[in-house]
C-alpha cells in the first residue's frame, strides 16, 4: 500500500466496517483469523451490506458470504485484474476522483514499455529493474506533466488501460478456475455498493505476488473512488495483537522505526543520506539519532550517523533467508523472541539446519516451543549439534505493561493484569538487563566500534524497566522546551535537530503528564466508529487515512451520511469529526497543499502507476533542507502496475506470457521443485481460529486442543475418490521438499476446479503443528516453499505442488 | 428477575467454538481428550464437563454449500421434562427461566437425560451426579451475560429480558425471510417456550435437532394429571398411559437404582 498511498497501513478501523456497503474478502479467512472484524461486518451487514468472499476454499467466513468464488490459490491478479479493465472499459470509475486524487492523467516517460511478461529496464542478469524508464515526462521545474484528458496515449490511465486489457473474463476464468459470470457479478457488485471495502491478510501477501496483488487492490479502490472514505479502503488485517506495532518499529531490516529508510553503506554521511531520500527522511532519521544517542548527538558528529551499523544491501538476508546464512557461517549467535520458526518457516528442514551452526541460541518464550528445543526433533542427532541453547521463560501479555499497536493503528496502553511468576520477567526487563550487562562489559574501551553501546542513550529506569519511559521516548521530546512533543504539529513545525523522537509516526502519544494511549473513551458522537477519545491512533490520532479525498473541490463531504472532515470558510481551517489529514489545516481546498488527498506521495496523488519520482529540487545543503521539500516515492520492485505471475511451482503454464512463467524478481530460498506430474496436486496453508500461529502457546492450551487436537488435509470428494480416501483416513503428503502424514478431511467445501480446460484438485492444510507441546502434531512446513516476494519478502506458503496417498 | 432469554441467531454464527471454550472457563470444567470427528466439530456431544459446543453440519447442493454451524446446550425449557422426570426433586426453575439441577440433591439417576428431547443433562457415573449448562445462573444474577454470550464476536448470541429479545429475534426473522424462506425459529413453540431461542436457516432436520419436541406423554400424565389427583380412577385411556409410565419406570429400573443411590449416600459414600 505504502507505493499506491505513501503509508503502509490499514487504511481504515475495525469499528469504520460498520460505515461499509460491500465488502470484498478475499485472501482473509477473517471469521476465523480475525473473528473481531465479524462484529463490525456484521453491523454493516444489518443495514444491507454484501459480502464477497473469494478463497481456495469455502471458509467460516465463507459462510457468511452472499458471493462466493473458489479460486486456485496465487491467481488473485488475474481475476483482480479482469475487474480493472472491466471497470476502465464500462467508465465504472470514479471520474472526479480519478482525475482529483490519482496520477490518471500524468504522463509517463516514453521510454516505458512492457512486453511479454516484462517491464522496461530488466537485467536478466542480476534478475532486477532499472526503475529510470518508470517515469514521468518531467517539466522544466521537475514536476509531472498532466495531460488535459484520460484520453491522451501517455497518460497513465491509457497505460493502465492497455495493460489491463489482455485480462478479460475469459482469460481470468481460465486462469483462477472461476467461471466468468461470477468474475463479472462480483465485479459489478462491488462497483454498484459504495463505499467499498476490501480486506486481506496472509491469503494475499503469502505470495511471491504479493506487493502487486495488493497494488491490485489499490488501484481498485483509487478507481472507484473508495479510499480516504468512511465504509471504504483497504484493510490489511494484521495476525497478531501488535504486527502493526511491530512493523512500526521496524521489524524489516530495510527500516528503521517509523518507516525510515535504513542507511546502507551508499550513503556514507548523513548528508549522502538526505541527498538519497530527502528532507522527509532527513529530519525523523536525526530525531530518531537523537532519542538513540540522547545528548551525545550533536549537528558536529553528525548526530551520530556514523554510530549506526549500515545495511549491506548484496547481503542483506530476509527472515527465510537467515537460516541458510547461519548455515554458512554468516551468524555464530541467534537472540530468538517471540518467533517459533522450528514450525513457521517454510521448507523447515533449512531452520535446524541454520540453528545447528550456530555457536549459541538465545529463545525467549513463554513456553518451551519447538524452537527452543529443536535438537530433540526426532530424526536430529544431538551428539551432532554444538549448539548451546539458552532458554529465558517469558511474561504472557497479561503479565506485562506496555503499549500494543493493532491493525487500526491504534496504539493502546495495558497495565500487567497479574504480576509474572518467579524467575519469569516481560521481555523489556530482559532487554534492559543484558544491555547495561553488556555495556558494563565494554566500559572503559576506546575502540571506536565499541562507541554505539557506550554513547547509547539508555534510561529506562534503574532495576526495571519501565514501559511508559520507552512510549515517552517513541513520542518524543522538544529539546528547546525540554517537554515532551505535544502534538504531530509541534513535531513538523520544529527545527531539524530541536526534537527527538523513537518514531516520529508516534509523536503526540505522550503529550505532557499525559498518556493518550491509555484513554478509554467510547463516546461516539457521529455513530461513525470514530471514537476519538479512545487510545490513540498513529499519525496525529487520525481514523480514516487520506480522508481529504472524501471531500470535493469545496472541501464538503461528497457522502452526507459519512461525514469525516470539511473545509470551514469561516474559520479558514480543515476541521472535522475526524483528525483531517492534510499538508497543512490552514490551507483552503483550492492551493496545492489543500487539494493533496495523499500527501505522503511526492506527487501528492494516489498512484495507479508506480512511478519513480522525487518531488523538490536536490540541489540544496542538508542542514536548511526542511525549507525544500524533497520526497521520493515508494516503490514496487517487480513492476509499476501489477502483472500476474504464477506461483514458483504450477500446475500450468502462464497463460499470458508462458515464456515468463513466476515473478523474475522473487526470492527463491529453497533448492528443490517438483513437476506437476509427480506433484500434480496445489496446496494452500492457513491458520485456524482454534490455534495461533505456530501453536506455541495455543496448543500449551488444553481447552484449544480439546477443539482443534490435530492437523489435517482438506480435500474434495472427487479427490477422495481418486486415491481410495474416505472422511479421517490417514494420508500421505508430499512435495519436492518433505512430507506429512495426517488424517483426511473430506469436503465439498473444496471443489475440482477447471483450469485451462483441464480438472485441478486443491489441498487445503492447517500448519499450526510441531513436535513439542501438550498437543504435539506434523508441521504442515515440512512441504511448503521458501520462495519469497521481491518487495516484502514474505514466502509463497499459499501455494505449492504436492502429491498425496493413503498412508 | 424478569424471565431471561439467550437469542442464538445461527446465520451469525461462524463456528469459532469461543463460547464453549469460555464456558469451560467460567464453570472450570475440564478439557477432554478428543479427535476431529467430522467438518472442524471435535466434540461430538454433551458431557459431565462438556455443557455446550458446536456442531458442524456441510450440506452441499446445486452448486452451494450450506455451512451451519449451531451452538448447542441446555434450552432451560419453560416446561421442562427433566424435571418431571427427576427422581429427587433436585431439578427446579428459576424465575429468570432457568432449568437448574441441585447438585445436593441430584443422586445421578439419569432419568432427566431418558426424558429431555434432545438428551442433554450428562451423568457422571463415578460420583453419582448429572450436570449441563447452568446457564451461567451466577452471572445472570449478578447482572452479568452468561459467558458464552460475553465472548461472542459476531453478534451470533444475545442476552436479555425475554420479551425484549422475543422482539429481537422476531425482528431478524423477518429481516431473513425476504431472503430465505426456510428460516425459522426454534424454540418458542414447544416445551412451554424455551430460554434458548434458535433463529435457523434451515428445517431444524438439517440441524440435527428434533423437529417436534415433546415431553414424553406418559411423563407428562403421570406429572401433570395423574400424580396431583393422588390416583383417582380417570377412565381406560388414562389407565393405559399410566400403565406405560409405570412401565417406563421400570425399565428404567429406576426405584431400584434410586433405592440403592440413596442408600449409598446415607452411608456417607458418593
Amino acid at each position: 500500500m505504502s507505493p499506491s498511498f505513501g503509508r503502509g497501513a490499514m487504511t481504515n478501523s475495525w469499528q469504520d466496517m460498520q460505515n461499509s456497503e460491500c465488502f470484498l474478502i478475499a485472501g482473509s479467512n477473517c471469521a476465523e483469523c480475525h473473528p473481531i472484524a465479524m462484529k463490525w461486518v456484521n453491523r454493516a451487514r444489518a443495514k444491507g451490506a454484501k459480502v464477497i468472499v473469494v478463497d481456495p476454499r469455502f471458509t467460516r467466513t465463507a459462510s457468511q458470504a452472499d458471493i462466493f468464488a473458489q479460486i486456485r490459490p496465487g491467481t488473485d491478479i488475474a481475476y483482480l485484474g479482469a475487474m480493472i479493465n472491466y471497470y476502465i472499459e464500462n467508465k465504472l470509475y470514479d471520474e472526479y476522483y480519478v482525475k482529483n486524487f490519482t496520477n490518471a492523467l500524468y504522463k509517463i516517460s516514453k521510454d516505458f514499455a512492457f512486453n511479454d511478461g516484462l517491464f522496461s529496464g530488466f537485467d536478466p542478469e542480476t534478475k532486477k529493474y532499472d526503475y529510470s524508464s518508470w517515469a514521468y515526462q518531467l517539466d522544466a521545474e521537475n514536476k509531472p506533466i498532466k495531460a488535459s484528458s484520460l484520453d491522451d496515449p501517455d497518460c497513465v490511465f491509457q497505460k493502465l488501460k492497455t495493460h489491463f486489457s489482455r485480462y478479460t473474463f475469459e482469460v481470468a476464468s481460465k486462469i483462477t478456475g472461476i467461471p466468468q459470470e461470477k468474475i463479472k457479478l462480483i465485479a459489478d457488485t462491488f462497483a454498484a455498493a459504495k463505499p467499498g471495502n476490501i480486506f486481506y491478510a496472509l491469503g494475499m501477501t503469502q505470495h511471491t505476488t504479493a506487493v502487486q496483488g495488493i497494488r491490485c487492490y489499490a488501484i481498485i479502490q483509487l478507481l472507484l473512488g473508495n479510499v480516504g472514505k468512511a465504509g471504504g479502503g483497504i484493510q490489511a488485517l494484521r495476525g497478531e495483537p501488535n504486527v502493526q506495532g511491530s512493523t512500526d518499529m521496524a521489524n524489516l531490516n530495510a527500516n528503521l522505526p517509523g518507516y525510515i529508510p535504513y542507511p546502507t553503506n551508499q550513503e556514507k554521511t548523513l548528508h549522502d543520506f538526505a541527498m538519497k531520500n530527502g528532507s522527509v527522511q532527513h529530519k525523523p532519521l536525526v530525531a530518531l539519532l537523537k532519542a538513540w544517542f540522547g545528548k551525545n548527538a550533536t549537528a558536529e558528529n553528525e548526530y551520530g550517523y556514523q554510530w549506526l551499523p549500515k545495511n549491506n544491501p548484496s547481503n542483506m538476508p530476509i527472515q527465510p533467508q537467515f537460516f541458510n546464512k547461519m548455515a554458512e557461517g554468516q551468524f555464530k549467535l541467534l537472540l530468538n523472541w517471540g518467533s517459533n520458526s522450528t514450525v513457521s518457516i517454510p521448507d523447515r528442514k533449512l531452520v535446524a539446519r541454520g540453528l545447528s551452526a550456530l555457536e549459541m541460541l538465545v529463545v525467549a518464550d513463554v513456553f518451551l516451543t519447538e524452537t527452543a528445543q529443536f535438537w530433540r526433533e526426532p530424526g536430529l542427532n544431538p551428539a551432532e549439534i554444538p549448539t548451546e541453547v539458552i532458554f529465558l521463560p517469558a511474561a504472557f501479555v497479561y503479565e506485562k505493561a506496555g503499549s500494543m499497536t493493532n491493525s487500526s493503528r491504534l496504539i493502546q496502553w495495558k497495565e500487567a493484569a497479574i504480576p509474572p511468576l518467579n524467575g519469569v520477567h516481560p521481555d523489556l526487563d530482559m532487554l534492559d538487563h543484558i544491555f547495561k550487562k553488556v555495556r558494563a562489559l565494554y566500559a572503559g574501551s576506546n575502540d571506536p566500534k565499541d562507541e554505539p553501546i557506550l554513547k547509547a542513550n539508555w534510561d529506562y529506569g534503574d532495576h526495571e524497566a519501565d514501559p511508559l519511559k520507552v512510549l515517552q521516548e517513541l513520542g518524543g521530546y522538544n529539546d528547546v522546551t525540554g517537554k515532551p512533543i505535544a502534538s504531530i504539529g509541534e513535531y513538523l513545525a520544529a527545527p531539524v535537530g530541536t526534537v527527538s523522537t523513537g518514531c516520529w509516526i508516534y509523536t503526540g502519544v505522550t503529550p505532557e503528564g499525559q498518556n493518550l494511549a491509555d484513554r478509554r473513551g467510547n463516546a461516539d458522537p457521529t455513530g461513525l466508529g470514530l471514537n476519538k477519545d479512545y487510545a490513540f491512533a498513529w499519525p496525529g490520532n487520525i481514523r480514516v487515512l487520506y480522508n481529504r479525498a472524501s471531500c470535493d473541490a469545496y472541501g464538503q463531504p461528497v457522502d452526507p451520511r459519512r461525514k469525516l472532515i470539511w473545509w470551514d470558510p469561516a474559520q479558514n481551517l480543515w476541521v472535522g469529526n475526524d483528525g483531517p489529514d492534510v499538508a497543512d489545516k490552514t490551507k483552503g481546498p483550492d492551493t496545492p497543499e489543500g487539494k493533496q488527498a495523499f500527501r505522503m506521495n511526492p506527487e501528492g496523488v494516489g498512484r495507479l502507476f508506480a512511478a519513480t519520482y522525487k518531488s523538490g529540487t536536490l540541489a540544496t545543503p542538508p542542514e536548511s533542507i526542511a525549507a525544500v521539500p524533497i520526497r521520493g516515492a515508494g516503490m514496487t520492485v517487480d513492476g509499476p502496475m501489477p502483472e500476474f505471475y504464477e506461483p514458483i511451482e504450477s500446475p500450468t503454464p502462464n497463460l499470458l506470457h508462458p515464456n515468463v512463467q513466476n515473478n523474475p524478481l522473487a526470492k527463491i530460498v529453497s533448492t528443490d521443485f517438483g513437476n506437476p506430474d509427480e506433484y500434480p496436486y496445489v496446496l494452500t496453508t492457513y491458520g485456524v481460529v482454534e490455534h495461533f500461529c505456530a501453536g506455541a502457546i495455543t496448543r500449551n492450551i488444553p481447552w484449544l486442543n480439546e477443539i482443534a487436537p490435530e492437523p489435517y488435509a482438506e480435500i474434495s470428494r472427487n479427490l477422495a475418490h481418486k486415491i481410495g480416501v474416505k472422511e479421517g483416513d490417514e494420508v500421505e503428503v508430499s512435495s519436492a521438499r518433505g512430507k506429512l502424514v495426517v488424517r483426511a478431511l473430506v469436503t465439498d467445501r473444496i471443489q475440482t476446479l477447471k483450469i485451462n480446460g483441464k480438472d485441478q484438485e486443491t489441498i487445503g492444510m492447517p500448519w499450526s503443528w510441531g513436535f513439542a507441546s501438550l498437543s504435539p502434531g506434523p508441521s504442515t512446513n515440512n512441504v511448503t516453499m521458501n520462495a519469497c516476494d521481491p518487495g516484502a519478502g514474505t514466502p509463497e506458503y499459499k501455494c505449492c505442488l504436492v502429491n498425496i496417498r493413503r498412508a | 428477575m424478569a424471565r431471561k432469554m439467550v437469542f442464538i441467531d445461527t446465520s451469525l454464527c461462524t463456528g469459532c467454538k469461543a463460547c464453549s471454550v469460555a464456558c469451560k472457563a467460567w464453570n472450570d470444567l475440564p478439557a477432554e481428550k478428543t479427535k476431529r470427528i467430522v467438518s472442524y466439530q471435535t466434540q461430538a456431544d454433551f458431557t459431565p464437563t462438556t455443557w455446550t459446543y458446536v456442531q458442524f453440519r456441510e450440506n452441499y447442493k446445486n452448486e452451494k454449500m450450506q455451512f451451519n454451524m449451531i451452538k448447542l446446550q441446555c434450552f432451560h425449557c419453560a416446561d421442562p421434562a427433566c424435571m418431571k422426570a427427576c427422581s429427587s426433586d433436585a431439578i427446579y426453575k428459576t424465575e429468570t427461566g432457568y432449568t437448574l439441577i441441585d447438585q445436593d440433591k441430584c443422586i445421578g439417576c439419569g432419568y432427566c437425560t431418558k426424558n429431555c428431547p434432545w438428551e442433554v443433562p450428562k451423568t457422571d457415573s463415578k460420583i453419582n451426579k448429572t450436570s449441563k449448562c447452568t446457564g451461567c445462573i451466577d452471572r445472570v444474577e449478578a447482572g452479568m451475560k452468561p459467558a458464552c454470550v460475553q465472548t461472542c464476536q459476531p453478534g451470533a448470541l444475545q442476552f436479555g429480558d425475554y420479551d425484549e429479545m422475543m422482539a429481537v429475534a422476531q425482528a431478524r426473522l423477518a429481516e431473513l425471510k425476504l431472503s430465505n424462506h426456510k428460516a425459522n425459529l426454534y424454540g418458542d413453540q414447544f416445551m412451554g417456550s424455551t430460554t434458548y431461542l434458535y433463529l435457523l436457516e434451515d428445517t431444524p432436520y438439517s440441524y440435527g435437532l428434533h423437529p417436534n419436541p415433546v415431553s414424553p406423554i406418559s411423563l407428562t400424565i403421570w406429572k401433570d394429571l395423574v400424580h396431583p389427583l393422588g390416583g383417582i380412577a380417570i377412565g381406560a385411556s388414562a389407565v393405559a398411559i399410566a400403565g406405560g409410565v409405570v412401565a417406563n419406570f421400570v425399565m428404567g429400573n429406576y426405584a431400584k437404582r434410586a433405592k440403592k443411590i440413596a442408600e449409598s449416600h446415607n452411608e456417607g459414600g458418593k
